[in-house]
């Protein structure tokens, strides 16, 4: 109990921190703030436009692809509020950085993803509420307390499905030492697997993102399901995102047994 | 040494130092044809059902998607980033000193980073690209020669333009935020992704006022076979009217910011 404060603490006074760290350099994130919204509505706006001439994507319409699009951003962004590092690790491995991690009394795994929050993630929120909203109007969402719900544990979900894909990935660069972080290819992918109805591709990726890399968790089938009127999905979701998380954190200790603090 | 071998000395060490990380280039490949192959996924689920939209078919957008993924590798340019650093560490004075021009030498290393990774990335996209989704023809010979002729152009508005952004590195400090603006701009309204035919009419006429769709739409147009030899020349004309735009503005503030350099740090 008291091991659990002391982490909850130590990652408060990391919130405050970063909180101080943003007020220190408002410009950096005022651009962020005209970066993020602008990246979703003009992707947003592009859909909208190839909806208008094709009709619908696979059967869904423009309010359910909003819907659908709402979900993916707001998970998104709190994948980046929390677990961004990820797409980086390999930055960390090549430039020793895990050595002062594993000098401190903490949980390696906790401090990498606790210890810095990325603020800027917040200003991918803006644009994700903002579609959800339109959507949910759109697609008459009943605001019941079911609902509320289920979209807060689907949320919660997609997110622990995220960040623990990325760990999964970002470990992969203990025994490449690779810096490379495909942070461009990994949200061109992720942005168009969830935001995007995962019926419209092949059987075999349809599989694929299902079975062995949840993707299809995200936001399809929990965002499905809720529009047929069920919270299933979602708590599916929930459950997919906890034992992906702590997959993840398996293979990270195992990863970081390859660790060679290589410096440079 | 003069300043010719001095270029090509910086353009092969590009080369090498692409070269030099194995894992990188097949990683790369991976996740770009990933990329690609979700694209042509969607054009082929969005076309079931229709022959044809907007004056095109669903073969006609899998070779665009195959071009356009191709066609990225030719755009990478690292002039933004360099710049950025060179200003935050203040090294940007001493890169000033050196005998070459600053910005000759990140024409050049962008050019050596874009030539391997063509042959790296660029072939090997382009090949399974072939096999799997479509064998990407040009619509007709008139065609590809269009097509190259304004990719030539394309190549160097897209250069410019990244280089006179990167001037703004001496105004703000960080350019992270702005870079990504730019890189989502770009990618959304040049019709790398989807071709600006499918917005509607008012946002098509705006964005043929821009330059952006001179980078990526315009050359896959003239490959798709959207125009023909009149049609494409007053295309073309705007093309090269947009490279004499931002070719010139660059120089123009190149001289009056790098006259105005402040260094942080150093």
């Amino acid at each position: 109990m008291e091991r659990i404060k002391h982490y909850i603490d130590v990652s408060l006074y990391h919130v405050k921190l970063a909180v101080l760290t943003m007020l220190e350099y408002p410009a950096n994130f005022v651009g962020w703030l005209l970066s993020n919204p602008i990246q979703f509505i003009l992707g947003f706006a592009t859909i909208k436009f190839v909806v208008a001439r094709f009709g619908t994507i696979n059967g869904w319409d423009y309010g359910h692809l909003a819907f659908l699009y709402g979900i993916a951003v707001i998970s998104h962004a709190f994948s980046m509020i929390f677990f961004v590092q990820g797409w980086f690790m390999g930055e960390y491995v090549v430039g020793g950085d895990f050595d002062r991690y594993m000098l401190r009394p903490l949980s390696v795994l906790f401090q990498f993803f606790f210890t810095q929050f990325n603020i800027v993630g917040f200003t991918d929120l803006i644009p994700g509420v903002c579609v959800f909203a339109y959507g949910c109007h759109k697609v008459h969402f009943h605001w019941s307390i079911g609902n509320v719900m289920a979209v807060l544990l689907l949320i919660t979900g997609a997110t622990l499905i995220r960040g623990g894909i990325y760990i999964i990935m970002g470990t992969f660069s203990f025994w490449t030492k690779s810096r490379n972080d495909f942070a461009g290819f990994t949200q061109e992918f992720f942005d168009k697997t969830t935001m995007y109805p995962l019926s419209m591709y092949p059987r075999m990726m349809q599989i694929i993102l299902t079975y062995i890399i949840p993707i299809g968790w995200i936001s399809y089938y929990p965002a499905k399901d809720l529009l047929s009127g069920t919270g299933m999905g979602a708590v599916i979701s929930l459950v997919i995102g906890v034992v992906t998380m702590t997959l993840a954190a398996l293979f990270f200790k195992v990863g970081l047994r390859s660790y060679e603090s290589a410096g440079q | 040494m003069s300043n010719k071998s001095a270029y090509s000395f910086i353009y092969k060490m590009r080369i090498q130092k692409a070269l030099a990380y194995r894992f990188d280039v097949f990683a790369n490949i991976i996740f770009q044809c990933i990329a690609m192959f979700a694209t042509a996924f969607f054009w082929k689920a969005i076309y079931s059902g229709y022959d044809s939209v907007q004056g095109a078919g669903v073969y006609d957008m899998l070779t665009y998607t195959v071009i356009s993924a191709v066609m990225s590798i030719l755009f990478v340019t690292t002039v933004e980033f360099k710049l950025m650093e060179s200003v935050k560490k203040g090294t940007v004075a001493m890169d000033m000193l050196k005998p070459v021009p600053l910005f000759s030498i990140y024409f050049f290393e962008d050019l050596g980073n874009i030539t391997s990774l063509f042959f790296i990335n660029g072939l090997p996209i382009l090949l399974i690209g072939s096999l799997f989704i479509g064998m990407p023809l040009p619509a007709d010979g008139v065609s590809a020669a269009l097509f190259f002729v304004s990719l030539l152009m394309s190549f160097f508005i897209n250069w410019f333009f990244a280089a006179l952004f990167s001037l703004l590195s001496f105004v703000t400090i960080n350019m992270s935020p702005l870079i990504q603006v730019k890189k989502h701009i770009l990618r959304l309204l040049s019709g790398s992704i989807i071709p600006v035919w499918f917005f509607p009419e008012w946002a098509q006429g705006i964005l043929g006022a821009l330059p952006f769709v001179y980078i990526y739409q315009l050359p896959l147009d003239l490959y798709i076979g959207r125009y023909t030899l009149q049609t494409a020349m007053p295309k073309l004309t705007i093309q090269l009217v947009w490279l004499v735009i931002l070719s010139g503005s660059f120089y123009a503030a190149e001289k009056s910011m790098t006259k105005k350099v402040m260094v942080q740090g150093g």
